[in-house]
């Protein structure tokens, strides 16, 4: 078994796994008149997870090239920055300035521009502050939508 | 170390209370929400857009009052949002439906009761009404009982949901003739259950009376009866439950009207309380309310209040033991 | 031809204005994530509190078809579909951006709306009498078989993988059944309180299909190669023109399944981009080049976008019976102004309706070219630079999903549902059947419950679901769209094995 054979195996798991809960859920929660469609939808389901599950196994489903180590350090960072900004800092610090920050973050992350040089990272603010005016004009002026609030906006 | 904590406590106390004092002699310093339990475009939501639009004048609130819809689940989903999510400063208000939201927490399932907001004033009361198609045999309530006595459990009813004032209508009709509708919630509120009875996909529907005085006047449906103490001016020739013979209240009318969540401010609140129907009574609202053919019933915040406790009262028993 | 004669209402200088200011504001609303057409329209109702009846319904009538059509741009540019009615639109187009077509993309979107929609508005003008009573036909069994119609699609929507592409319609339909009940209120399915309000589906949306982008850009690192600059080549508009003609078949598909779709109220537009897309795909031999960024993709769904537009206002105007969320928030604009639809609206208020679908009309056309105009300038976006890119659809995503009902349930939900796509999308799995099976889950379930109840009063749901015409056509449809799959799943796997021999 080659490790693309076993990465493909685990979601195929893992979603057999969900549908056996889904499945399991819609056959005994009450109401049952609210879970009659459930029903029709988790038999569809299991079905089709353990066909799907049947194929990774026996090393059919070669569909799709997985997730390599080189893609995941890649992501990492900008995955950190993301998980931070919208599950903490989106409300603790109020959309704009913690989007400042976001957006800042991920552009210096992954821009190939040194880090040395005085004139890239001007550069890099300038677009981000660009950028947000764009967007607060946009949401907050002429949408008047409410975010929540933090420091200054 | 104790009298250190109990000083920082009473100075965080009194920053607290300068705070709140200064919120409310501010308040509001930008706009407000309202967020509507139902869909855009929805009676609910349609009213609710009108009598808001003159919040902005300096004499009501001086800041604009604008409208997000939370719809889903005949209203669960917006008032369980306000009531777990929402902050109480009162920057977010929600519409109310009575006697939707009480019924629902009676029912239980929901984060919510009549104990979790404070209401502020009431816009409008639209009674639910009995409607069959334009060529139904129907064409008195009697007619419709007498068929449902016979055919117990056969007459499909339509309605916007489950404990809603269409719901609470049916179940009072069947109390009162001891017979058994089929009363059927459909997906899409009012517009969707009167879809159901114009296109004769049910024999019969309860609905709201300004949608119905509508499909009315475009020649679509018969209105067999109102459910209400008194005949609707909308509707002179309609009768009263009451006057066909069915001893059915006004429990079910739809009351509209705006609240805040427990915990909001007292001056915030008694601010509120006191420009918000100052904003219902607006010459241009009640224009275009009028021209909308919705029912204005302006209420101050003490009368909801024993209006919101009365319905609690008369809903728990009609709802006991389903 | 009654129509002709109330022209004159739109060539006032004030409704003029409000026409242009109607379509550039639509087309504004439209392209911005996380406004759909329904939201923009009611966010315009207030303004037309200052207006009459006949002006007010200029800038509703000309906001609507603009911002149905302005939801491409995003589409396209940043592959966040603005609505439902996007997600096809998407598919290829932001494929074509990514090459460099972004304007072609655009020109092609915006003409073959302004086709679509002419088309639709016509049908609206001269058959509105005859498609009323066709309208009411549509009982909860038939949208019930509708939607499953609408599933059987799936199966050959955008995958790679035949198991993979139903199994992801599959996880989608599941999760539309998470939340209350709609019509009995009980919950399902709850196992965050974030989702007690269900999934909504816009931001759904743009989590499933902006996060994995943004992913898919950042995976490729702090690198020199993914800043390299794409070129933006000019496509002028005669060349859009040729090729719109050439692509008859791809716009009359689409025409045709859109004015079909908007026609029957309850299902909305939210699918007939989606359909019409998959349908366009199945009678074209080029087949296989639909998902790669090929234009009659794009054709296809927009036509059919705003095709529906004209037909879903039909039960509205002649019934008072909203067909679609938009067309609930049009009588409200009515409404306000003392004008009740019905049958006779024709008679009572002939200025205020012809003017209205004048305005529909000539708002295509003026969308049509606003859009052309600011295409080429707006396909520049693909030369932004990657980590630029990835940044600001980053913050969009949250200004955008946290504006539809401001909840940071939602926000959340939206990031979960984006990072699980990512990975899913690793292993074969896409996101269009996934969005698919989320759209109609709820309307297969709801009409089915609702079905349900009214057959146990009845006959019964056998007797309810499977007798008369109208379902034994749809049911007809059903079987051979599924035996359809099948086949073509069967000849497409004996040619890859063929081709697998043939390279041995």
């Amino acid at each position: 078994m080659n490790s693309s054979r076993l990465q493909h195996l685990i979601p195929g798991l893992v979603i057999f796994g969900l549908a056996a809960i889904v499945t399991w859920l819609s056959f005994t929660q009450e109401p049952a008149s609210s879970f009659l469609f459930p029903r029709i939808i988790s038999i569809a389901f299991i079905g089709l997870a353990a066909w799907n599950l049947i194929r990774a196994a026996s090393g059919l489903a070669r569909v799709g090239a997985g997730i390599s180590g080189a893609m995941f350090a890649n992501i990492a960072p900008g995955l950190v920055v993301m998980l931070v900004y919208i599950f903490f800092a989106a409300k603790a610090l109020g959309f704009y300035v913690a989007s400042i920050i976001a957006f800042f973050a991920v552009y210096t992350l992954y821009d190939p521009a040194p880090y040395s040089s005085a004139k890239d990272w001007f550069k890099r603010a300038l677009v981000t502050l660009a950028f947000m005016a764009i967007i607060y004009g946009l949401f907050a002026r002429l949408l008047e939508v409410q975010t929540p609030r933090g420091f200054f906006i | 170390m104790k009298t250190y904590l109990k000083k920082a406590l009473l100075s965080a106390g009194a920053l607290a209370l300068t705070a709140t004092m200064a919120v409310a002699a501010d308040y509001p310093e930008r706009p407000i929400g309202v967020a509507v339990s139902y869909g855009a475009g929805g009676a609910t939501d349609f009213q609710a857009r009108i009598v808001t639009m003159v919040a902005g004048n300096e004499d009501i609130l001086g800041q604009p009052i604008y409208i997000v819809n939370k719809p889903g689940a005949g209203g669960r989903k917006g008032w369980n949002w306000f009531a777990t999510e929402a902050e109480a400063d009162g920057y977010t208000m929600s519409a109310y439906n009575i006697p939707h939201f009480i019924a629902q927490s009676i029912k239980g399932g929901v984060k919510y009761s009549a104990d979790s907001f404070e209401p502020i004033a009431n816009w409008g009361a639209d009674p639910a009404v009995i409607v069959v198609g334009k060529d139904s045999k129907f064409n008195t309530m009697a007619d419709l009982i007498e068929y449902a006595k016979a055919n117990p459990g056969k007459t499909t009813t339509s309605g916007a949901g489950l404990f809603v004032g269409h719901h609470i209508a049916a179940l009072q009709i069947e109390k009162a003739c001891s017979c058994k509708l089929a009363y059927i919630p459909t997906k899409g509120g009012g517009a969707a259950a009167m879809k159901a009875v114009i296109a004769g996909e049910v024999l019969a529907g309860v609905n709201n009376l300004s949608d119905a005085f509508r499909a009315r006047e475009a020649g679509n449906v018969k209105i067999l009866g109102v459910a209400d103490l008194e005949r609707n001016d909308f509707l002179k020739d309609v009768p009263t439950l009451k006057e066909a013979g069915l001893d059915v209240d006004n429990s079910s009318v739809n009351f509209r009207g705006l609240m805040v969540k427990k915990g909001t401010p007292p001056e915030i609140i008694e601010k509120l309380a006191k420009q918000v129907p100052l904003m219902f009574g607006h010459d241009r609202v009640a224009k275009r309310m009028k021209a909308g053919g919705s029912p204005m019933h302006i209420m101050s915040r003490d009368e909801v209040k024993a209006m919101w406790a009365k319905r609690q009262e008369t809903l728990a028993e009609l709802l006991k033991g389903l | 031809m009654e129509f002709l004669g109330y022209f004159g209402g739109v060539f006032e200088l004030k409704s003029l204005l409000l026409l242009f200011g109607g379509t550039i504001g639509g087309l504004i609303l439209g392209a911005t994530p996380g406004l759909s057409p329904t939201m923009a329209v009611a966010l315009l109702i207030p303004f037309t509190f200052h207006l009459t009846p006949t002006q007010g319904l200029i800038l509703l009538g000309a906001a609507y078809t603009s911002t149905v059509a302005g939801g491409a741009v995003s589409a396209i540019l940043l592959k966040i579909p603005g609505a439902p009615a996007n997600i096809a639109t998407a598919l290829d187009g932001n494929e074509m951006a990514m090459r460099g077509e972004g304007a072609r993309a655009l020109q092609l979107s915006f003409l073959a709306s302004g086709v679509g929609g002419v088309i639709g508005v016509l049908l609206l003008i001269f058959l509105t009498p005859v498609l009323a009573q066709w309208a009411l036909q549509f009982g909860p069994s038939h949208l019930f078989w509708i939607a499953i119609l609408g599933v059987t699609v799936i199966g050959s929507l955008d995958s790679k993988s035949f198991v993979k592409g139903l199994l992801s319609g599959c996880i989608g339909l599941w999760l539309s059944q998470i939340g209350y009940d709609e019509i009995q209120g009980t919950e399902r399915f709850i196992f965050a309180d974030a989702l007690t309000g269900g999934i909504h589906i816009i931001p759904a949306l743009i989590g499933l299909f902006a996060i994995p982008q943004v992913l898919d850009m950042l995976a490729k690192g702090r690198s020199k190669v993914a800043i390299e600059t794409i070129e933006v080549p000019k496509y002028s508009f005669l060349d859009s023109l040729r090729e719109l003609i050439a692509s008859v078949r791809a716009l009359s598909i689409g025409t045709v399944v859109g004015s079909i779709i908007g026609l029957i109220p309850g299902v909305g537009g939210q699918i007939a981009g989606l359909v019409a897309y998959d349908q366009s795909r199945k009678f074209s031999p080029q087949r296989d080049k639909y998902g790669t960024g090929h234009a009659e993709g794009v054709i296809a769904a927009e036509s059919a976008n705003n095709a529906m537009v004209g037909p879903s206002l039909v039960p509205l105007l002649t019934l008072s019976i909203p067909g679609s969320p938009t067309a609930a928030v049009l009588l409200g604009g009515l409404l306000i102004h003392g004008i009740f639809p019905g049958s006779d609206i024709f008679d009572k208020h002939p200025q205020v309706v012809w003017t209205f679908i004048n305005s529909m009309l000539l708002g295509q056309i003026l969308m049509v070219i606003f859009g052309i105009y600011t295409a080429a300038w707006a396909a520049r976006i693909a030369r932004v630079p990657m980590p630029i890119m990835a940044a600001g659809v980053l913050v969009l995503a949250l200004f955008g999903s946290y504006s539809v009902q401001q909840s940071m349930g939602d926000v959340h939900i939206m990031l979960v549902m984006g990072i699980g796509m990512f990975v899913l999308e690793k292993f074969g799995f896409s996101a269009a059947p996934l969005v698919l099976g989320l759209i109609l889950g709820p309307i297969a379930g709801d009409y089915f419950t609702n079905g349900w109840m009214i057959a146990a009063a009845q006959d019964g749901p056998w007797v309810y679901f499977f007798n008369g015409p109208l379902n034994l056509v749809l049911i007809a449809m059903v079987v051979a769209s599924i035996a359809y799959s099948f086949w073509s799943n069967m000849l497409q796997g004996k040619a890859r094995k063929a081709d697998r021999e043939a390279a041995q």
